[in-house]
């Protein structure tokens, strides 16, 4: 048995090194995002289970119309939402920028990009804040729903109780990405990773970020657009 | 720098572990050596099997001698719990609960996957240490936290939470349903929550140190078949408990916030009707369940493995089917994902979902009867050495046999609507994941102790030990089917007033009998245990046991980073027993040149 | 050796950079004109058949980001496995998880008449609810 495997050419999988040419780290934070996944996914399957168990639902259209600084009857679905989808995608990107620059260890261009990606980050729990604030204000809370459902029946209140939780949930990740780059920056800058001879910390750190963007596009989807 | 080097300096930290100071505190209780994590993993595991098994002692006594009172009781536990001489009814579910969650989540998860994956993968793959060695120390720390806070919940005024281990809504979410779902519950779920950090932590742990850490030459097909159980195991673990910790985060929702995911409308004796709509309870129970089943193969795979690897060193014959052994592993991995359902089959689940659900759920008895083939041929003409860890890998498979073939009248839904929460259920599962994993837990312990503490465990307790508890189990869980069949639900209180449960009050009071006394012996086990780190007869021999894998490879008692000097290159599967005339092959020696092909 | 591979590919990294940028520009943007499109829309079947269209169209940005800014599809083609592999329980997950829902919801709407009235007539009763309340956080802000 032993003896006819690890034909293959690079023999990877003999021992000694990494099957993947990953370090260890890394590998953990995959296999972390894996199961935080699983997380996010237990919570938009319940989320989708609840619906449809029940009879109605509200238009997210007629819920989600407002803006900062709109008049009291602004009508504008999605147009917020999508400011804040852009804002993470942009703050991936600078992410991406700066993990790059960090394998061609060069620290002054991970350190622009790493404030890009806080800025970012801290951008989009503004906003976040400024719609949990407003809907709030509209009388929405765990346990309290003020909307009717799509066709003018009386709703139940899962829809704002799977929106708080979920949505805080994932704002509850970014901020902890927040935290996270915050960290990379400080380090950065005293040239730990200098020191250390590589970037590979910041590399890990955006694997988080990213899967942080990466569930947005999935609660976006489901709150918002379907 | 290239990359290719960082890994290098970064995957090794290698050879100058040894030479740190260590203080006691870094020796004994913050330790970071994967030894010592596994030996905390297990006398935390001990204690609450200890705690566990008292508590089934306990509920035992009510049920079989329901009408007797035993004043002594309250003196030692207090009026909360015994009531003229009698376990009260809160009580009595109290027990029932804390039970169930602590032998299944403290013990048989913690206390034996903990246990063995901290020392074994290590040691058997050939790593100085786990990938993490802080995050392993995490792990070993939140279960002490979660363990702390599960040990108070015991003491609150109001009890701990009664609601079973399954922690069903609306017992679970409204405080005002029972005594125990109000702090005790909190507790639970702080607890629990605890649980589920530390579980991670570990399994991303053995994960990677089973990819990432193995020394030169361990190809996967060389791992020894407890790593890749383990493996599994960690799997099964990293992939399924998030989605019991999205279910408890709804739950603590629905109990601290006013939300109603598992809440419908619902009318509270004492309270009235509360204003929840729109929720159900079902959810909870697919999301527990998504959990709770993969959970099941959580226990028993770790001890499937470790019982594969000491049927064959005691054997002295090759695993039979080792490709085969993987495979299985590989598909009970993966189904166990897919029958959560057969739990919830009187739920109102979909009649064609829960054919499918049956279907998934028949299937798993194809890898299953596949490994119990292998093992009785491993056995098969082997040369045999009774120790004491091999009377309990051959009490496993006993076990696993007649417990699973049960698993197949309750995956039937058809038959599940009636066996459905009777004592049948608690046979089933008691003897197949319970009993089974316990056996599989002795079998490890009595094998690897020299490894552990370097000395042997006494074998004439062993013997003893092993026999009382091998024919305790049946005794207690064999006459529990036909209870079951005759219609007699689990979770009950008191029998008594039943004309049709009165024939069993004589065979109830025989189980509560033989579990008295299968405890006690668990605690001669304990003596022996305890006694023998200190006492015990020194380890004489590198290689006890005359086996192939790693771990022998080391000194008598290794420090941390495993072996004084290189680790060793493997050439070889660990199963060459018996091969051309020599009675063992390490893993280490080089493969001959006119060496035959097995 | 490895190394000057490596910077290479880096620095073309940049370009796939602003490539998939636009292309998940692109995505979000056709996203939410279906979103646009989709209001107000009475034909339930082509409702469903936009929100299949949106699903695919999330699926694929997740990809994107999946394998370029996270780097997956750059990576050792078993790590890519050992990833994706286990994603595939998600299929069974969901659809078990949503059969059974909607079958609880007509085993609802079946035998309890009472819910399924509620559920079909009460709004009017809430509009007034909802105005009472509106009344009295004017009155709480007043």
């Amino acid at each position: 048995m032993s003896t006819t495997t690890t034909a293959v050419p690079e023999k990877l999988w003999s021992g000694g090194k990494s099957p993947f040419k990953v370090e260890y780290g890394k590998l953990m934070m995959w296999y972390f995002l894996m199961s935080d996944a699983f997380t996010f996914g237990a919570f938009l399957i319940a989320y989708g289970t609840t619906r449809f168990a029940t009879n109605g639902w509200p238009n997210p259209n007629e819920v989600f119309k407002s803006y900062p600084f709109a008049s009291e009857n602004a009508n504008a679905p999605l147009v917020f939402v999508s400011i804040m989808t852009f804002i993470l995608i942009i703050s991936s990107v600078t992410m991406v920028l700066a993990v790059q620059a960090g394998q061609q260890m060069k620290k002054n261009a991970v350190v622009i990009n790493l404030i890009l990606t806080i800025i970012g980050g801290a951008a989009f729990l503004s906003c976040q804040a400024w719609e949990w604030n407003h809907l709030f204000h509209e009388g929405a809370w765990w346990g309290r729903n003020p909307f009717l459902n799509a066709d003018g029946t009386a709703s139940t209140t899962n829809f704002t109780n799977f929106f708080f939780t979920i949505t805080g949930f994932h704002g509850f990740h970014v901020f902890s990405g927040v935290i996270i780059n915050i960290i990379m920056l400080i380090m950065t800058l005293t040239d730990t990773f200098e020191k250390r001879g590589h970037y590979l910390m910041i590399e890990k750190a955006g694997l988080y970020w990213h899967f942080v963007d990466l569930v947005w596009v999935f609660v976006f989807t489901c709150f918002y657009l379907i | 720098m290239s990359n290719e080097a960082n890994l290098h300096s970064h995957d090794s930290h290698d050879t100058n572990h040894e030479h740190h100071h260590e203080t006691f505190i870094t020796k004994y209780v913050f330790s970071q050596d994967h030894k010592m994590i596994a030996k905390q993993f297990l006398i935390t595991g001990m204690v609450w099997a200890v705690l566990g098994g008292l508590m089934s002692v306990l509920f035992r006594l009510q049920l079989g001698y329901p009408d007797s009172h035993f004043s002594w009781l309250e003196d030692i536990l207090g009026k909360w719990w015994v009531k003229d001489g009698q376990i009260t009814p809160e009580a009595y579910y109290a027990l029932v609960t804390t039970h169930g969650t602590v032998l299944v989540f403290f013990v048989l998860t913690a206390g034996l996957s903990g246990t063995f994956a901290n020392f074994l993968i290590p040691l058997q793959v050939g790593a100085r240490d786990m990938a993490s060695p802080f995050m392993n120390m995490l792990s070993y720390w939140f279960f002490f936290a979660a363990s702390c806070i599960m040990l108070s919940s015991m003491f609150v005024e109001t009890g701990p939470f009664s609601g079973g281990w399954t922690a069903y809504p609306p017992l679970s979410a409204l405080g005002s349903a029972s005594p125990g779902s109000k702090t005790g519950m909190d507790l639970w779920i702080i607890a629990m929550a605890l649980f589920v950090v530390s579980s991670l932590l570990g399994g991303l742990n053995y994960i990677v140190t089973i990819l990432n850490m193995r020394t030169k030459g361990m190809s996967m097909t060389r791992l020894p078949l407890t790593i890749w159980a383990l493996f599994f195991t960690a799997v099964l673990g990293v992939l399924s408990f998030p989605v019991l910790l999205s279910g408890f985060i709804l739950l603590i929702f629905d109990r601290n916030f006013g939300t109603s995911f598992y809440l419908s409308d619902i009318f509270v004796n004492g309270v009235g009707a509360l204003p929840n709509e729109g929720g159900s309870a079902i959810l909870f129970q697919h999301l527990f369940w998504f959990l709770g089943h993969p959970e099941v193969y959580i226990i028993l795979l770790p001890a499937m493995g470790m019982v594969s690897e000491i049927l064959s060193v005691n054997s002295r014959k090759p695993i039979f089917g080792y490709m085969a052994m993987i495979g299985s592993l590989f598909s009970i991995a993966i189904l166990a994902f897919l029958v959560w359902a057969h739990h919830m089959f009187v739920t109102g689940l979909n009649p064609f979902l829960g054919s499918i659900f049956v279907l998934l759920t028949l299937l798993i008895a194809v890898p299953s009867a596949i490994k119990v083939f292998n093992w009785l041929t491993t056995l098969w003409r082997g040369n045999i050495r009774f120790t004491p860890g091999m009377m309990f890998a051959i009490g496993f498979v006993s076990l696993f046999i007649s417990g699973g073939l049960t698993g197949i009248w309750l995956g039937n839904s058809a038959l599940d609507i009636h066996l459905h929460d009777t004592y049948f259920v608690i046979a089933h599962f008691h003897i197949v994941m319970g009993v089974a994993s316990m056996f599989g837990m002795f079998a490890g312990i009595y094998h690897w102790y020299p490894k552990m503490y370097g000395k042997h465990l006494n074998n004439t307790l062993g013997y003893i030990h092993f026999w009382i508890t091998i024919a305790g189990a049946y005794l207690i869980f064999w006459p529990m089917h036909y209870e079951g069949l005759a219609g007699m639900p689990r979770r009950y209180y008191d029998y008594s007033n039943w004309e049709s449960f009165k024939q069993f009050a004589d065979l109830n009071r025989f189980i509560s009998t033989v579990a008295m006394i299968v405890f006690a012996t668990q605690l001669l086990f304990l003596f022996n245990f305890f006694y023998s780190i200190f006492k015990g007869r020194k380890v004489t021999s590198l290689n006890p046991w005359q086996s192939n894998t790693l771990e022998w490879t080391t000194p008598l008692r290794p420090g941390h980073g495993n072996w004084p000097g290189e680790i060793p290159e493997v050439y070889r599967w660990p199963y060459d027993y018996g091969k051309d005339g020599q009675d063992f092959i390490p893993q280490t020696t080089p493969v001959g040149e006119e060496e035959s092909h097995h | 050796m490895e190394h000057t591979a490596v910077a290479e590919h880096h620095e073309g990294g940049k370009k796939e950079v602003i490539r998939v940028t636009i292309i998940l520009t692109v995505l979000t943007i056709i996203e939410l004109a279906l979103g646009f499109a989709m209001m107000g829309m009475e034909n339930q079947r082509l409702r469903l058949a936009i929100k299949g269209a949106i699903v695919i169209l999330m699926l694929s940005k997740a990809f994107y980001i999946v394998g370029y800014f996270m780097h997956l599809k750059h990576e050792v083609k078993n790590l890519i496995m050992t990833i994706v592999v286990p994603l595939f329980i998600f299929f069974w997950f969901i659809f078990s998880f949503l059969y059974d829902g909607n079958s609880f919801k007509n085993l609802k709407n079946t035998y309890d008449p009472y819910k399924k009235e509620l559920s079909t007539t009460k709004a009017e009763k809430k509009e007034e609810a909802k105005e009472i309340k509106t009344d009295e956080k004017k009155k709480a802000v007043d």
